[in-house]
């Protein structure tokens, strides 16, 4: 449930990333978009007013060419009626103007095929008019007024002026023509530009919208999965509690079957070992009688009954008896760890390095006998727990390492413990015969032990120790090596919490 | 002794051979009451409370009682007698395998005079069935009275 939601959690966070980056790579491109048009229209701003400036100073040119012309034309005619010399001096000034103000226009015009056209056609007729003009200045000079105003009416029927000024006018037009089209050339840049400005500006919008909606319905997703999570978080809790209970229930359940077992197991052995007593007796009194009566009539008894009273039954009755005390000791075993669960656990701060020197004190003997050594790592990590289990589980643990030493080598066995988060970890560490990596579970089986059988035992002290690691809420596990040693590690918590569950009343077996 | 000749010992064993130990070790340590056996509570209970010749209408008695039966629980028994006026006077002596602390109190409780636990080990219990004798010898037991 938990790791579905985790999942689709991440999923979307990825879709959200993506849809996020998308949206700010929209809205810069849409920015760069409105950068490039501002760029661009400015590009072209700049290009048409040149353009402009360019056709008004064509226009100009062409005014001035025309202005020139018609000062020549007036100065001509003045100096035609009056003769007077300031009139030939101001057509000269005139006509020496006009030919570099054709030029520039010609250069100006260069690259527009009309205008060359008509600065073509107004070449000739500049040329034609300022010869006539020469002409008749020429002769007004030389005193031949007459010849001039003959000349000068003949030439104004030629009506090269209207000519001139037609052709004037034209490329006049021509220009305002190329003005008009260029202003809406001008426009148009203007538009795209509010175009391209417009379609950013919405993009943008459009985007910080989308964005800004993602980002309110991530935020309320994220409300969303918390107040779940929360709810998990409780539920989980009540699920952890009802396994709590389960667990405890089975354990009672399993510790009370034991009480129960181990009891009824009791009362066959009691006549068992009961009647094999009176047996004994018996038997005692039968041997007693073939002994007489060996003594008294040899003749009557058998072998068979010599044997069966002497050997036969004395070793049955030995075996009984061997059995049904074995059977005892493990029936005691079970009523010994069952009672382990029952018993009620009284926390109490504990030095756990005060409680493993008290224990070494208590088999230094044995220790010297084995010549081994014990060291308890200062300082060890103290706990809040049941004095009496805690001292059960080292001490087991402890005296187990002295039993299994191996006596080729000097025994060290190293006892140490520290923190770990809200656990403490202890380690009893010897380098006895170890045990082999299949018994590593074995080990802690009632009845179950490991490796050569020459040391006296039952197989119940780890797993009484297990018992009790369980029942003050740790854990206890080994690591060893055959013939290197083992290192037996407890994890208890740092401070024992009863059960959540009120451990149900006691009932009698 | 004479006195206690007339005291019967109504013994409520469901286990044969606990039984048959506990008797042959009683004889053993000398005491020659008459005892009645049960090996179940129903029984039991029927001779306690009607029989002629049961302790509610004649005769003193002492009851060895354990405590697992097969159709009840022998604190039932043990209840029911304590609850009993014509009864109530009568000794019990638990004799049982359960050595649970909180039992033995709950025994103790409920109104019984002796617990004993049934060790395994034979010796310990022939000795212990065998001072149980030395002390049935010595109990003095109440005459039934009409009240």
């Amino acid at each position: 449930m938990m790791r579905r939601v985790l999942r689709v959690f991440g999923a979307s966070d990825r879709a959200i990333g993506r849809l996020l980056i998308t949206c700010m790579t929209v809205g810069f491109i849409a920015l760069l978009a409105a950068g490039v048009a501002a760029v661009w229209t400015t590009v072209r701003n700049q290009s048409h007013t040149d353009m402009v400036n360019h056709t008004y100073t064509v226009k100009l040119a062409i005014a001035h060419t025309q202005t020139l012309i018609e000062q020549g034309e007036t100065a001509r005619r003045g100096f035609l009626l009056t003769g007077d010399g300031d009139y030939r001096h101001n057509h000269d000034i005139a006509a020496s103007e006009t030919w570099p103000q054709l030029a520039r226009i010609a250069r100006l015009t260069a690259d527009n095929p009309v205008q060359r056209r008509n600065v073509a056609v107004l070449r000739p007729l500049v040329s034609d008019l300022f010869g006539h003009r020469v002409h008749t200045i020429a002769l007004v000079a030389a005193g031949k007024s007459n010849d001039a105003l003959r000349d000068f009416t003949a030439e104004k029927t030629a009506r090269r002026m209207y000519h001139i000024r037609a052709v004037l006018k034209t490329m006049g037009d021509e220009e305002t023509r190329l003005l008009a089209l260029r202003d809406s050339e001008q426009r148009n840049t203007v538009r795209a530009f509010y175009g391209v400005l417009a379609l950013a500006g919405l993009l943008l919008v459009l985007v910080a919208f989308l964005s800004i909606a993602t980002v309110l319905r991530y935020t309320r997703d994220l409300g969303a999965s918390r107040d779940q999570l929360r709810d998990f978080a409780g539920s989980l809790e009540d699920l952890v509690a009802a396994r709590t209970v389960d667990l405890t229930r089975a354990n009672e359940e399993v510790q009370r079957f034991a009480y129960i077992v181990s009891h009824d197991l009791r009362s066959p052995l009691v006549n068992v070992m009961g009647f094999t007593a009176e047996l004994e007796t018996a038997t005692a009194t039968i041997s007693e009688l073939i002994d007489r009566a060996e003594a008294e009539a040899p003749g009557i008894v058998t072998e068979d009954a010599r044997l069966a009273a002497r050997e036969d039954l004395p070793e049955a009755i030995g075996f009984i008896r061997t059995s049904t005390q074995k059977m005892d000791r493990l029936i005691n075993a079970i009523l010994k760890l069952s009672r382990q669960g029952r018993r009620v656990i009284t926390p109490e701060p504990l030095d756990t390095a005060a409680l493993a020197v008290t224990i070494r004190d208590s088999l230094q003997h044995l220790l010297d006998d084995r010549g081994a050594e014990l060291i308890v790592e200062q300082p060890m990590v103290g706990i809040v727990n049941d004095r009496l289990a805690v001292e059960q589980i080292f001490s087991n643990l402890i005296e187990n390492a002295v039993k299994y030493l191996d006596p080729k080598r000097p025994g060290r066995i190293v006892v140490r413990g520290r923190r770990e988060g809200v656990r403490a970890v202890f380690e009893i560490e010897d380098n006895g015969r170890g045990i082999a990596a299949s018994d590593h579970t074995r080990i802690f089986d009632l009845f179950r032990r490991s490796g050569t059988q020459d040391q006296p035992g039952e197989g119940i002290g780890l797993a009484h120790v297990r018992a009790l690691a369980y029942r003050l809420g740790g854990t206890i596990d080994v690591s060893s090596e055959l013939g290197r040693g083992s290192t037996f590690r407890v994890n208890l918590p740092l401070a024992y919490v009863e059960p959540k569950t009120k451990r149900s009343e006691r009932e009698p077996a | 002794m004479s006195d206690h000749q007339s005291v019967s010992i109504v013994m409520i064993e469901d286990d044969e051979g606990h039984a048959r130990l506990i008797e042959k070790n009683i004889r053993r340590a000398g005491i020659l009451n008459a005892i009645t056996h049960f090996t179940d509570g129903t029984t039991a209970l029927d001779y306690l409370f009607n029989h002629a010749d049961g302790p509610a209408r004649s005769g003193p008695a002492l009851v060895l009682l354990d405590l697992n039966l097969p159709d009840m629980s022998g604190t039932d028994i043990l209840a029911r007698i304590k609850s009993t006026a014509a009864l109530k006077r009568t000794p019990v002596v638990v004799l049982t395998t359960t050595d649970d602390k909180v039992e033995i109190q709950r025994c103790y409780d409920l109104g019984c005079n002796v617990y004993i636990t049934k060790p395994v080990n034979y010796e310990s219990f022939a000795q212990a069935i065998r001072q149980l004798g030395l002390f049935l010898s010595v109990i003095q037991v109440p005459e039934i009275e009409d009240d």
